[in-house]
């Protein structure tokens, strides 16, 4: 703690070249379609790029380890919320007694209009996708 | 007493201006009670309001509208503005540099910039009563909160921008158990009420910037119609609840975990006698905060939430009952064999032992999914949040305020008076909530300004109770504030208690502006009744 990490010019270098790469694949992954788990990737993307920054231009690695700590648990916390609302999102309706409410998002929102419709596997609907073509 | 110690926090230095900037952590700890207590009162009228209305069925003394406004404030300001403040601001404040033998917290700038922020969302808040109030409720649910004509903007505004105070004084805390200890006080010598503070503050700055989003989340659905919350808007309802709760169910352990701090000093003090399971309660207290975190969906068995998740959060929420059931045990065992003194901050804490326990069992009963599903949005859940949050927290907190009165304010108020308001406390409780264990049962939803004739009987009771739960703490706190003004001071140098932890072994009562003369040094463990003979000494 007492002495002071002094980081080489050359590494500041290098994490903003990957930064700038990682920028890119973010792009290039946009025009792949990989129904719901483009999100995830791009999310993931934006995970690292994020760390790098947390990591070298914060001094995060080279900082007090309850600073870390700090920081990890964050990241633990923000997992745990995500996963374990998904444990109901992922699973509305399981009880099957009502097949209107087993998805949890209204599909016919004025706000898909614009998107091909698909189920909850992320393949297309074709009806309503047909609908829409004859208008 | 040397000219020095004839200064304290108190009196030196003088002057409107050296109170408004003050960076002393005591002050600020001092200007952060009288809001509280403020709002206390602010929050306690409001609900003698609500019970004389319920007193018969009816609309007898106010209309449906000004009921759903006079609940939503009721909570909303207990909530936000004094139970989670409040006691981490107060009595945190103003006690944890000086438990640690520091002379300040960490960050004092920080400190008072907290209590800005929280005196500015306060102002938010205060603003949505003189501008019609809110209807929603504490809770905020969507989709009517995304709806509704009235204050939902300047009130969750003003939760948002407290939330910070909140984070920020977590923030000071960490750094402050971290940073500010004197040499030797290693984390097992340190006081269990800064283990509490300490598990408070990780949930205060992991959780609240959750609520934050929400309330922003809130407001761009309203202003920008992004869907998030409404299915209109292809949002999902019951995602809103997901956020609220995320935060909030760690919030009732922002609220009881330094409850359960002040109660583990209170005991050992006023029993002589070590406590019981020094390393229990303190890890209890970790296990508690972290925990909290994953039993959120228990405040939703009836929102539609999936099964699979209703069964998960139902399993888990159980364990919550083990570390806290460890605590009340390590207590209880304190007291066997020593010498209990029924002063009146000993009487709050058998209170809180009392009250505590029933609202913690209830709680467990509520988070069996097949039980809640009958007993949600009834007077049952209504008992059972009464029971932990007043008499838990609040009952903890006038312990504690009797138990450092004489510390923080150097006077010392009359003990028959708080002990016969603290009986009063405890039987106007009882007599007011648990008839709403019994309401509940039969059928009552909870945020109703009428109902059927049938729970006229127990509704009545509940008032009248309530009647005799006001005043006693309208006494008890009358009583604190009238020894000033009666200038019943002690000798500074008294320990009327006999307490060994720093501020009452090194420090004068009121404490010196920079907490001690000199750097404490340490002689024993914060409850070495075992090893050490303290006097109590009281002198006036
Ligand atoms: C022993 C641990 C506890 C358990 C297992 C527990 C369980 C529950 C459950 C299952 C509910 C939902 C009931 C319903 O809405 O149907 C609930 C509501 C509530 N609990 Fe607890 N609880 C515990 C301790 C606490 C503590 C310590 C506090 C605060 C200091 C607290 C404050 C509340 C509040 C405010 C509500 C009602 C929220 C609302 O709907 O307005 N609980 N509790
Ligand atoms: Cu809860």
């Amino acid at each position: 703690m007492s002495e002071h990490h002094i980081t080489p010019l050359k590494t500041y270098l290098i994490i903003a070249a990957s930064l700038l790469f990682l920028s890119g694949v973010t792009v290039w992954v946009s025009y792949i379609d990989l129904g719901s788990f483009n999100i995830v990737l791009a999310m993931f993307v934006a995970t690292v790029k994020a760390s790098l920054v947390a990591f070298f231009f914060m001094h995060l690695l080279w900082d007090d380890k309850k600073n870390l700590t700090m920081f990890l648990m964050s990241l633990m916390f923000f997992g745990i919320f995500v996963t374990i609302t998904m444990l109901d999102t992922g699973f509305r309706g399981d009880l099957g007694l009502n097949p209107e409410t087993k998805d949890p998002i209204n599909k016919r929102a004025a706000f898909y209009d614009t998107l091909p419709l698909t189920d909850t596997h992320g393949h297309p609907v074709d009806e309503h996708h047909e609908d829409k073509d004859h208008h | 007493m040397s000219e020095n110690t004839k200064q304290n926090y108190l009196n030196h230095p003088k002057g409107i201006m050296s109170w408004l900037l003050t960076l002393d952590h005591k002050r600020i700890g001092l200007m952060y009670l009288f809001s509280g207590i403020l709002f206390f009162f602010l929050g306690g009228l409001l609900a003698l309001v609500m019970r004389f209305e319920l007193a018969a069925p009816g609309n007898d003394i106010i209309s449906n509208e000004v009921y759903n406004n006079a609940y939503t404030l009721h909570g909303a300001i207990m909530i936000f503005l004094f139970i989670i403040p409040a006691i981490p601001g107060a009595l945190g404040n103003i006690l944890l540099p000086l438990m640690v033998g520091a002379k300040d917290v960490a960050f004092p700038r920080l400190n008072l910039a907290s209590f800005y922020i929280y005196s500015f969302g306060a102002l938010f808040a205060m603003y949505t009563i003189i501008n019609g109030g809110v209807d929603t409720g504490w809770t905020f649910y969507t989709p009517y909160s995304t709806q509704s004509t009235s204050n939902v903007v300047p009130m969750t505004l003003g939760i948002f921008i407290i939330g910070f105070s909140s984070i920020l004084t977590g923030l000071n805390f960490i750094a402050t158990v971290h940073k500010m200890r004197i040499p030797g006080l290693t984390w097992y010598k340190l006081p269990l009420f800064v283990w509490a503070l300490y598990g408070t503050s990780l949930v205060q700055i992991t959780a609240t910037p959750v609520l934050a989003i929400t309330m922003v989340l809130l407001m761009l659905e309203r202003f920008l119609g992004i869907g998030i919350f409404d299915p209109a808007l292809g949002g999902d309802p019951v995602l809103y609840q997901h956020f609220f709760w995320f935060y909030s169910h760690p919030a009732v352990y922002i609220m009881i975990l330094p409850a359960f701090g002040i109660i583990s000093e209170i005991i050992p003090v006023h029993s002589r006698k070590k406590i019981w399971g020094y390393k229990f309660i303190a890890y209890s207290t970790l296990s508690i905060a972290f925990i909290g975190f994953l039993v959120w969906g228990h405040h939703m068995f009836t929102s539609g939430q999936s099964v699979f998740s209703q069964i998960v959060f139902s399993f888990i929420t159980y364990f919550v009952g083990i570390p806290t059931g460890v605590k009340i045990f390590s207590w209880i065992l304190t007291m066997y064999k020593g010498q209990v003194s029924f002063t009146p901050p000993m009487f709050y804490a058998l209170a809180f032992l009392f009250l505590f326990t029933i609202g913690g069992l209830t709680g467990i009963f509520l988070g069996a999914v097949a039980l809640d599903i009958h007993l949600h949005d009834t007077y049952f859940v209504v008992a059972h949040f009464h029971y932990v949050m007043q008499g838990g927290t609040i009952v903890a907190f006038l312990g504690g305020l009797h138990h450092w009165w004489p510390k923080s304010f150097g006077v010392m108020y009359n003990q028959t008076i708080a002990n016969i308001a603290a009986l009063g406390v405890f039987i106007g409780f009882n007599g007011t909530f648990f008839p709403q264990f019994l309401l509940g049962l039969r059928g009552m939803p909870r945020r109703y300004a009428t109902y059927d004739e049938q729970f006229v009987e127990l509704h009545s009771y509940s008032t009248f109770w309530s009647g005799i739960l006001g005043i006693s703490i309208f006494i008890a706190v009358m009583n604190l504030f009238w020894s000033f003004i009666k200038k019943n001071k002690v000798d500074p140098g008294s320990n009327p208690w006999g307490g060994m932890t720093l501020e009452w072994t090194h420090t004068s009562s009121p404490p010196h502006p920079h907490n001690f003369e000199e750097e404490p040094v340490l002689q024993h463990g914060p409850y070495d009744y075992d090893q050490v003979i303290v006097e109590k000494t009281y002198k006036k």
